[in-house]
């Protein structure tokens, strides 16, 4: 992402609005990315216990490892790839606000506990789905945040 | 562009997401190898080793056409990083990302020798596997060691 830090193209209003379709993008992969993971695993206490536990009274079977692991095997690449263009960007236009380290810190850690959290719960405690939870859902919401802040500073350009 | 050390943030945290998409794909070959029955990776090991669990032709395409995407493009960010290097020489990081490239593809379609009977032994993957990893580590280590 060389391009995203080159000062020659400070001024680009090819790559200003090639930054807003990508955020735009990635803006409605996590509306989707919460309701893919609201059907596959759940998105409160109880739905997230049956699938990785399972429901002996309603003869639901706990997921197996091999998919849980696959899913999050590829949680982990695709929040890799969104949380490094959106934190690339949004270092870019806000890199004089204090806050913008601790916002990419936070949205960062916060992507990478989630499926750890979610692992973690599978095989130590139901603790980590709480976990698993908190930090799934607040760094979708920062980071959609985020998404929403770049695209105002675009628009205002 | 007034702070670009904010920069190295994420690619740090790049570093460790890398480490643990390699830490889940492993662990998703060896239960893919019996892990679950066998219970211990050294007994996986010695059965991918003796009889590497049989994979038809399609089941492998399944594998191999999303991994030929995701581990290029992985490379292609983590390694891109070592433009910006001051620390380690372009030459150094052309070879170890190349020799990366290899040992990727080489792993990715080591499992079809087995399928298609080539070899008997899984050691062609495990050899391929090894490679890819340890080569991987090298440059997220160039690329840590240069921030």
């Amino acid at each position: 992402m060389k391009f995203l830090v080159t000062k020659d193209l400070a001024h680009s209003t090819l790559l200003s609005y090639l930054m807003g379709s990508v955020v735009f993008a990635i803006l409605m992969y996590l509306g989707f990315d919460m309701v893919l993971h609201a059907y596959v695993i759940g998105l409160d206490l109880h739905s997230v216990s049956v699938t990785l536990f399972g429901d002996v009274e309603n003869f639901v079977e706990p997921i197996l490892i091999d998919s849980l692991l696959l899913q999050v095997h590829i949680d982990l690449f695709m929040t890799l790839f969104a949380l490094l263009i959106l934190s690339s960007i949004f270092i870019r236009l806000y890199s004089d606000k204090v806050m913008t380290k601790w916002i990419v810190h936070f949205l960062l850690s916060m992507g990478i506990l989630a499926p750890v959290a979610l692992i973690l719960a599978y095989f130590v405690s139901t603790l980590f789905s709480v976990i698993w939870l908190i930090s799934f859902v607040l760094w979708h919401l920062l980071a959609s945040i985020v998404a929403v802040m770049i695209l105002k500073k675009l628009l205002a350009k | 562009m007034k702070n670009t050390a904010l920069y190295a943030i994420p690619i740090r945290y790049m570093l460790i997401y890398v480490v643990f998409i390699l830490i889940s794909g492993l662990w998703l070959f060896f239960l893919s190898q019996g892990l679950d029955s066998s219970g211990s990776v050294i007994s996986t090991l010695k059965n991918v080793i003796a009889s590497p669990a049989a994979k038809s032709v399609e089941g492998l395409v399944e594998v191999v056409t999303p991994h030929l995407f995701s581990i290029g493009t992985l490379i292609f960010v983590t390694a891109h990083f070592m433009l910006f290097s001051t620390k380690v020489s372009q030459k150094v990081s052309l070879k170890v990302a190349m020799l990366l490239f290899v040992f990727a593809l080489f792993d990715i379609f080591a499992y079809f020798a087995i399928t298609f009977g080539l070899v008997v032994s899984g050691w062609i993957k495990l050899v391929a596997v090894s490679g890819f990893v340890l080569f991987f580590l090298l440059i997220l280590g160039l690329v840590g060691f240069s921030l």
